[in-house]
C-alpha cells in the first residue's frame, strides 16, 4: 500500500519526499500545499487539530497569492461586506470552503484568535459560515483572508442572500409558534389535570375557574402558534382548493369557540387541552420538515462562490484593485489570464479565450475580440481582456442561473404533487363523511355531535400522507449532502432504484481531471530525484496540461534561458547544461541520441547532450473508488457502458482493468447521446455520469443525469445529482442509499393511508374521544417523519469519514 | 383551595416569563447553530497562542 498523506490523507505520489518532521517523527507529505499547511498548524501549537478531526480536509492551493485579498481592505468593500461598530470594530461574514467538522472550528478559531485585534470569531460548520470580528487597526481583514487560504479553507466574502434570511426567518418563526404551542400545552394540561385527578369532589365554582383560566391560556395560544394553519388554509379556499390545513384549521376553531362558548354561557365538556396538545404536535412535525428542507439547501449556497470579490479597475493612471460593490457601470476593468470576469460586459481591447461553460454549459473555450461580449462569472484561460462593463450584480446573467437553481430546490417532488392532488380528494371526502356522521348524531344525541365531529376531522387529517414523501426524500438529500452528494432534483433519488443502465465517461469522471507521474526510469547517473528536480524545474515555464503533473516536484532549481516548443516538450539551461523535456522524438533530435522502444502509455524524455536520457511516463489517474463503484452497480445487477470519446486502446485499457464489459471509444458528445437515445428506446432506464460540463448535452438526455464537480464547477452543473470531491465513493453511498429512499417512501405512504382509512370509521362512530384523535394524529404524522428521517443516517458513512484510525496506525512505532 | 387563586395567576406570570425568555433566545441567534457550541466543550481551556511547549503537555495529558 502507497503511504497517504499527514495532512490530506491522498496517496503520496511515487517519488514524492516532502517528508516534515512534526512530534519527532517525520510525517509524509504529497505535495508542498499539505507541507505548508501542517507546518503553519504545528508551529502555531494548533497540533491537536489532527486528533480532534473527523474528516479528512481538501488538498491546499499550493501557492496563495497575496495580493488575492488586498481589495478586500478598501473602505468601500469593507463598508459593503463589515458593518462597523462605534469603536471601530468591523464584523464580517466570511463563507470558507472545505469546513468538514468540529476540528476545522476548533483550528480557524484558535489560528485566528492569535491575531491581534480579533474578537468574535465563530465558525458554523454546517454551512461553513465564519462569523468574525476585528479591528481594521490591528490587524487587516486581508491578512486575516490570506491566513485562512493558507490553511486550507479559501474564504469568500459573503454577499447578503435574501433566500438564507428568508430561510432563517421562516426558522425563528417557526420555533416561536412551537415554543409558544409547547408551554401553552404544559399550562393548559396541568389545569385540566386538576379535573381529571379530582374528578368528583372539585366544586362547580373552582371548576369554572379552572375553565377560565385554561381559556385565557388556550384562546391566545391557539390564535397565536396555529398561525401557519390559518394562513395556509385560507390561501387555499382562495384557490378554490382543499388544502391539508383547511380540515386542520377547522378542527382547531371548532373545538376553540365551542368550548369558549361552553365556558361563558353553558355546560358539557372543554376541548382547550386537545386544542393546544393537537396544534403543539402538528407544529413539531411542520418544524421537522422544515429543517430538512432547509438543511438540503444550504450546500447549494456554495453557488454564490463563483463571482469574485475584487476586480481590476483601469484608470486614467493605470489600474486598481477595487471591491466588485465599488465597480459602476461606467467602469473599465482588466481581467487578466486565468482569473474570473467579475461583470456582465463588452470586450474593448485584447483577445482571449474564455470559459464560459459556467453559464452556457460550453466547455470548449471561445475566442473573445474586441466588441464581444462576455458574461460575469466566465473564466479566462489564454490572454487579457479590457472589458467594458455593462451589468452588474443582480443583472447579470449569473444572477439570473443561481435563482433559477434557487427555485429548483424549492419546488415540490412529483410523488408530493400528487400526494397533494390526491389529499385534495381525500379531504372533500372526509368532510362529506363528517357532514353525514353529525346529521346522524343530531337526530339521535345532539350532545355528542361537537366531540365526534372533532374526533373526525382531528384522526383524519391526512398530514402523514402529505408529508411521508417530502421529508423522506428531503432527509435523503440531507444525509447524501453530508456524505457528498448534492441532490438538486430529488425526484431523482426515488427513480434512482429502477435505473437498468449507467453510461459513464473516462476522462475527466473515471480518471481525475489532470496528469500525474506515474513511473520513472532513472539510471546510474541520473536518480529519480535529480529527475524530478530537473522536470519540475523546466516545466515551469510550460502552461500544458502536463506540466501541471510537475508542480509539485519543484525544487526551484534556477533555468537560464528557458522556452517551450508547442507540441514538442521544454528546455532550458540547468546549472550550465541544456536539458530538454517532451516528445521523445523530438528530444532525440535536439540532443542527438537515438532512444530504445519503451512501453505503451505516454512517455516524456529527459536528457541533455552527451547523457543517456532517462524516461518518465504521465498518465491521468483513476479516481478513487471507481473499481468499487463498478463492482457494486453489476452487483446490483446494473449494465455499465463505458462511453469515451478517448482512443480506443486507451478506452479497452480503462474497461479492461476495470472489469467493464461494454465500452465505445471515439464517441463526440452527439454520438454519446444517440447512445443514451438508443438504449432507452430499446426500455432500458439510463442513469448517465460524467463531469457535467463536457457531457451536459448527454447529461440532458439520459433519465437521470449525475455529474462530478469540485468547487466552483458545482454551480456549472446542471445534472440531476452532482457528487463533490475527488473520488467516486459518495457515488457508492449515492447507489446504495437509493432503494432504500423508495422503500422508505413507500412504508410512509402505505402507513398513512391505512391508519386514515382505518380511523375515520372508528370517530365516526363515537369511539374515539377529542385528545385521543389529536394524539392518533399526530403520532402518526411524527412516526412517518421520523421514519424519513432514518434516512439521515448512512450506514458505513462513519468508516469512510473517519480517519482516526489510520491516524493512530500512523501515529504507532511501525 | 383559595390559595389557588394565587397560585395560578402565579403560573401564568412564570409561563409569560418563561415565553418572553425564549424569544429573546430566539432573537439572541441562541437557536441558529446548535451543533458547533456542543464542541466547544471539548476544547480545553488552554492559552491561546503559540506556545509549543503547553500545547505538548497538554496534548499528553489529556489526549
Amino acid at each position: 500500500m502507497r503511504e497517504s498523506c499527514f495532512h490530506c490523507g491522498e496517496p503520496v505520489p511515487t517519488g514524492t519526499d516532502l517528508a516534515v518532521e512534526i512530534d519527532g517523527r517525520p510525517r509524509a507529505m504529497c505535495c508542498a500545499g499539505c507541507r505548508a499547511v501542517a507546518q503553519l498548524i504545528h508551529s502555531s501549537g494548533l497540533g491537536r487539530y489532527y486528533e480532534f478531526r473527523d474528516a479528512l480536509p481538501e488538498r491546499p492551493e499550493s501557492g496563495v497569492d497575496a495580493g488575492r485579498f488586498a481589495a478586500w481592505d478598501r473602505d468601500a468593500v469593507l463598508d459593503h461586506h463589515a458593518p462597523a461598530d462605534e469603536r471601530g470594530c468591523r464584523s464580517v461574514v466570511l463563507v470558507l470552503e472545505n469546513v468538514h467538522c468540529a476540528a476545522c472550528a476548533w483550528l480557524v478559531q484558535r489560528y485566528l484568535g492569535s491575531f491581534p485585534g480579533v474578537g468574535q470569531c465563530r465558525l458554523d460548520i454546517s454551512d461553513g459560515r465564519l462569523k468574525l470580528g476585528f479591528d481594521p487597526q490591528c490587524t487587516l481583514l486581508s491578512t486575516l483572508a490570506s491566513a485562512l487560504a493558507r490553511l486550507g479553507y479559501p474564504p469568500h466574502l459573503d454577499t447578503p442572500d435574501s433566500a438564507l434570511a428568508r430561510d432563517r426567518n421562516e426558522r425563528r418563526r417557526m420555533l416561536k409558534y412551537l415554543i409558544v404551542a409547547a408551554l401553552g400545552m404544559m399550562q393548559v394540561m396541568s389545569y385540566a389535570l386538576a379535573k381529571y385527578i379530582g374528578a368528583g369532589e372539585m366544586d362547580p365554582e373552582t371548576e369554572h375557574f379552572f375553565r377560565l383560566v385554561s381559556m385565557l391560556v388556550a384562546v391566545p395560544v391557539a390564535l397565536y402558534a396555529g398561525q401557519p394553519f390559518y394562513r395556509s388554509a385560507a390561501a387555499h379556499l382562495a384557490q378554490r382548493h382543499l388544502g391539508l390545513d383547511v380540515p386542520v384549521a377547522i378542527a382547531i376553531l371548532l373545538a376553540l369557540f365551542s368550548s369558549v362558548a361552553i365556558t361563558l354561557f353553558g355546560s358539557g365538556d372543554v376541548y382547550f387541552d386537545s386544542v393546544v396538545m393537537f396544534i403543539f404536535f402538528l407544529l413539531l412535525g411542520r418544524f421537522a420538515v422544515l429543517l430538512a428542507r432547509q438543511d438540503a439547501g444550504t450546500a447549494h449556497s456554495a453557488l454564490t462562490r463563483a463571482l469574485p470579490a475584487q476586480a481590476r479597475r483601469l484608470t486614467d493612471e493605470g489600474s486598481e484593485m477595487v471591491g466588485l460593490v465599488e465597480l459602476t457601470g461606467e467602469d473599465r476593468v482588466l481581467v487578466a489570464d486565468g482569473e474570473v470576469v467579475p461583470a456582465d460586459g463588452v470586450v474593448l481591447e485584447g483577445v482571449g479565450r474564455v470559459d464560459e461553460s459556467l453559464l452556457s454549459g460550453e466547455s470548449e473555450p471561445r475566442l473573445r475580440s474586441p466588441g464581444d461580449a462576455v458574461l460575469a462569472g466566465s473564466l479566462v484561460v489564454g490572454g487579457s481582456l479590457t472589458v467594458q462593463v455593462t451589468g452588474l450584480g443582480r443583472d447579470t446573467v449569473i444572477s439570473g442561473i443561481v435563482d433559477l437553481l434557487g427555485e429548483a430546490r424549492r419546488k415540490r417532488p412529483r410523488l408530493a404533487k400528487l400526494a397533494d392532488r390526491a389529499a385534495g380528494i381525500f379531504i372533500a371526502a372526509i368532510l362529506l363523511a363528517t357532514t353525514l356522521a353529525a346529521l346522524w348524531w343530531w337526530q339521535h344525541d345532539p350532545a355528542r355531535v361537537i366531540p365526534i365531529v372533532l374526533a373526525m376531522l382531528v384522526v383524519a387529517c391526512p398530514c402523514a400522507l402529505a408529508l411521508g414523501t417530502p421529508t423522506a426524500l428531503a432527509s435523503a438529500s440531507r444525509a447524501l449532502a453530508r456524505a457528498g452528494v448534492l441532490a438538486s432534483n430529488p425526484d431523482a433519488l426515488e427513480a434512482l432504484p429502477r435505473i437498468t443502465h449507467v453510461m459513464i465517461d473516462k476522462t475527466g469522471t473515471l480518471t481525475e481531471p489532470g496528469m500525474h507521474v506515474a513511473e520513472v526510469r532513472p539510471h546510474e547517473s541520473l536518480d529519480h530525484e535529480r529527475i524530478m528536480a530537473l522536470a519540475g524545474a523546466l516545466e515551469r515555464v510550460s502552461r500544458h496540461p502536463i506540466a501541471r503533473a510537475f508542480e509539485a516536484h519543484d525544487r526551484g532549481l534556477e533555468v537560464q534561458r528557458p522556452g517551450s516548443e508547442a507540441g514538442n516538450g521544454v528546455y532550458g539551461e540547468i546549472e550550465g547544461q541544456r536539458w530538454f523535456l517532451g516528445r521523445p522524438e523530438w528530444v532525440e533530435q535536439q540532443i542527438g541520441q537515438p532512444h530504445e522502444a519503451i512501453g505503451e502509455g505516454i512517455w516524456l524524455m529527459l536528457g541533455r547532450p552527451g547523457l543517456q536520457p532517462a524516461w518518465i511516463r504521465v498518465d491521468a489517474a483513476v479516481r478513487r473508488g471507481a473499481g468499487d463503484l463498478i463492482a457494486q452497480l453489476h452487483g446490483a445487477g446494473i449494465e455499465v457502458v463505458l462511453a469515451s470519446g478517448d482512443r480506443p486502446d486507451n478506452v479497452a485499457a480503462m474497461a479492461r482493468r476495470l472489469g467493464i464489459r461494454q465500452h465505445h471509444a471515439g464517441l463526440k458528445p452527439e454520438d454519446k447521446l444517440a447512445l443514451a437515445r438508443r438504449l432507452r428506446a430499446k426500455g432500458a432506464r439510463v442513469a448517465m455520469i460524467g463531469d457535467g460540463i463536457n457531457d451536459a448535452p448527454v447529461l440532458a438526455g439520459a433519465d437521470i443525469s449525475i455529474a462530478l464537480a469540485e468547487g466552483a464547477a458545482i454551480a456549472r452543473t446542471q445534472a440531476d445529482l452532482v457528487s463533490t470531491g475527488r473520488s467516486l465513493e459518495p457515488l457508492q453511498n449515492l447507489f446504495a442509499q437509493a432503494p432504500r429512499v423508495r422503500r422508505i417512501i413507500r412504508q410512509n405512504l402505505i402507513w398513512a393511508l391505512t391508519y386514515n382509512l382505518g380511523a375515520l370509521p372508528l370517530a365516526a362512530m363515537g369511539l374515539v374521544p377529542p385528545w385521543a384523535a389529536a394524539i392518533g394524529m399526530s403520532a402518526s404524522s411524527l412516526a412517518v417523519v421520523l421514519n424519513a428521517r432514518r434516512l439521515g443516517r448512512i450506514p458505513g458513512t462513519a468508516a469512510v469519514a473517519a480517519p482516526k484510525p489510520a491516524a493512530a496506525l500512523k501515529r504507532s512505532p511501525a | 383551595m383559595k390559595i389557588i387563586y394565587v397560585l395560578i395567576p402565579l403560573s401564568l406570570m412564570l409561563l409569560s416569563l418563561a415565553i418572553w425568555a425564549f424569544f429573546w433566545a430566539v432573537k439572541n441567534d441562541q437557536f441558529d447553530d446548535l451543533d458547533t457550541p456542543a464542541m466547544d466543550i471539548l476544547d480545553d481551556d488552554e492559552d491561546q497562542g503559540h506556545g509549543l511547549e503547553d500545547g505538548e503537555k497538554s496534548v499528553n495529558g489529556k489526549w
